[in-house]
């Protein structure tokens, strides 16, 4: 019961985790909370769906042509919405994201109405018995992909060039530019990372829950965001930290029969978090930003 | 003294227009206006859609027949989005802006609780096409509801599953920012107690939410014959498909909320055999003209799909509000 619950968790966390990540790396270099994020991953589990029903593609194609739109309408947004704005307060981009997700809800209300639709089954459901646990097929599928993703951009922002061109920027991104680092193309790649691991999230939750909507965005987004708050904003082995906490917590609650609380019961353990730590588990010292 | 007098005629050209105001949008319309509380878009959209389907159905067939006080008769439509914060918005602006005379809805038993202390205190008749719950029409004098109640459907349904389906244990989930499914749980508490059947297990979910993993889980490790679910259709399919998921083979027994074809959609395989209840179920071998002639007008308006409850209730709601005037 318990380690069935804990994968339930794990599972549910890791998909937090996939969106937290896109938060916590535009964060890092431009100090922007991207409001706009959530949408993204609502848009990836849409065109996920389309690939596999109307298009008939493998689930694993599916994903890719997902996370390829999904990086197209990222940049896109960064260039339209918050590129004009980056020399402006602070406030001005947000607003910009708060305008920018209404305006993809709403579009996407419009084009494929207000009811929840349902994925299709896409994978058969085989389950695993280990011991008294029981894994679906498409839960090891979730775990491994997660796991693959986030490993990969381990590597990319540790080994290659433009992975170490955005930690530069995070570090202090007015010197970068002196440097001869291009900004613009950090930022660019940046939001084109963040938008494809928020695709894949999209169309794995989908694959999990069998339902996606227009709205979907709204709390996976709100709730990521906390992840990433709560591992520590800017920080990327904290987001994905954040992510797994936040989904255990969840699951914790319902598991404990307070299944009306369950929001309740995870923020509440984010706000105890941050009393304690205010820089989230794995965050810098507030002094290094001043 | 000029300055005084000036006043003094501004504020009765003023006086004027406000009681001219008044009268105009009184009687000089040509037109009774009833106006429709639901929801077009967000989760119970299905419920809003089909109860003006068929309040539209009646609008026409009174107008054919020549209206009413030699008026037409007027739907004025809105939507709040299946969102409890904008139905007292709604239910202000039909009755302010659009002076109604009668509004009918919410479908939902939460959202009629929210609407009707607003159409109570402004002294317009709210009628309910689908408010099942409890302590609805309790609210005043000026709110009714044409529908089968759940505190005398939930008792049928539960004598039915322990008596005929032999049902001794039973796992109830509630969802609990949902009012009817709040209520319906009352009931159905009261009522499995009365026929002996024991809850082993009580689960929480909300609606809005697709991802049941953690309560069914729960279920799991419990021994029962079948479970009552008292929420919506989006949520009742999802649920079901994750206790197929977890290798559980019970069905799901539930109210009219279940009632939609987004029940099939969302659950597909995972409803078969789950039970609902309803206060209206087309017929089409009826022997009531009324009904007959309802069941094929519907048919024919919609590519030939038959109507369900929510669509006959708010066919009925307009009629009786005619029939009334």
């Amino acid at each position: 019961m318990f380690w069935q619950q804990l994968i339930n968790g794990i599972t549910l966390g890791s998909t937090y985790a996939l969106i937290a990540l896109g938060y916590t790396m535009v964060y890092g270099i431009i100090q922007l909370i991207n409001f706009a994020h959530g949408e993204i991953y609502m848009i990836g589990a849409f065109v996920g769906v389309v690939a596999v029903t109307v298009f008939q593609l493998n689930i694993f194609i599916a994903l890719f042509v997902a996370m390829t739109v999904c990086i197209i309408i990222g940049v896109s947004v960064e260039r339209i919405a918050y590129k004009p704005l980056r020399r402006s307060t602070r406030l001005a981009p947000l607003i910009s994201a708060i305008g920018v997700s209404i305006f993809l809800q709403t579009l996407m209300t419009l084009i494929a109405g207000p009811q929840a639709v349902g994925f299709p089954q896409v994978i058969n459901d085989q389950l695993y018995h280990i011991g008294s646990v029981t894994v679906s097929k498409v839960q090891v599928i979730i775990l491994i992909l997660a796991s693959a993703l986030m490993v990969g951009l381990q590597l990319i922002i540790k080994y290659l060039r433009i992975g170490k061109a955005m930690r530069a920027a995070s570090e202090d991104y007015d010197t970068a530019s002196l440097m001869g680092i291009n900004v613009n193309r950090v930022i660019s790649f940046t939001f084109a990372l963040g938008s494809a691991l928020a695709a894949a999230g999209g169309v794995m939750v989908g694959m999990y829950f069998n339902s996606i909507h227009p709205l979907m965005g709204v709390m996976a987004g709100t709730k990521a965001f906390c992840a990433a708050v709560l591992g520590g904003i800017g920080s990327i082995p904290g987001a994905m930290l954040g992510g797994l906490f936040l989904g255990v917590a969840e699951v914790g609650g319902v598991a404990l029969g307070y299944g009306g609380y369950r929001d309740a019961i995870a923020f509440t353990l984010l706000i105890l978090v941050l009393l304690f730590k205010p820089t989230g588990l794995l965050g810098r010292p507030i002094q290094r930003k001043v | 003294m000029n300055k005084k007098l000036s006043a003094l005629i501004t504020m009765l050209v003023f006086s004027l227009v406000i009681l001219a105001g008044c009268g105009s949008s009184g009687s000089s319309d040509d037109t009774i206006k009833i106006g429709f509380l639901g929801a077009k878009t967000g989760g119970h959209a299905s419920y809003g859609l089909e109860t003006l389907k068929g309040m539209k159905m009646a609008e026409e067939d009174i107008n054919a027949a020549g209206g009413l006080l030699g008026k037409n008769v007027a739907i004025v439509e809105t939507d709040h989005g299946s969102k409890n914060s904008e139905a007292s918005t709604v239910t202000d602006k039909l009755i302010n802006n659009d002076k109604v005379v009668a509004i009918v809805g919410d479908p939902t038993t939460g959202l009629t609780k929210i609407a009707a202390p607003i159409a109570q205190d402004n002294q317009v008749v709210l009628l309910s096409a689908g408010a099942v719950g409890t302590g609805v029409v309790e609210i005043g004098d000026y709110i009714f509801r044409d529908t089968l109640l759940d505190a005398l459907a939930a008792p049928a349904v539960t004598k039915y599953c322990a008596e005929e389906l032999d049902w001794k244990k039973v796992a109830l989930i509630t969802s609990v920012n949902n009012d009817y499914s709040v209520s319906l749980s009352n009931i159905f508490r009261d009522a499995l107690k009365k026929y002996n059947v024991e809850i082993v297990t009580e689960q929480q979910v909300k609606d809005g939410d697709t991802n049941f993993s953690a309560q069914v889980t729960n279920l799991t490790d419990q021994e029962f014959d079948g479970i009552v679910f008292t929420g919506y259709y989006t949520e009742g399919g999802l649920l079901m498909k994750e206790v197929r998921k977890q290798g559980l083979k019970q069905v799901m027994v539930g109210g009219d909320g279940l009632l939609s074809p987004v029940l099939w959609e969302m659950g597909e395989a995972a409803v078969e055999s789950s039970m609902v209840y309803t206060g209206f179920a087309p017929d089409p071998n009826t022997d009531n003209e009324k009904t007959k002639a309802f069941i094929d007008k519907y048919k024919a308006n919609n590519g030939n799909k038959l109507p369900d409850m929510f669509s006959a209730q708010g066919y009925d709601a307009v009629m009786l509000i005619a029939e009334a005037i």
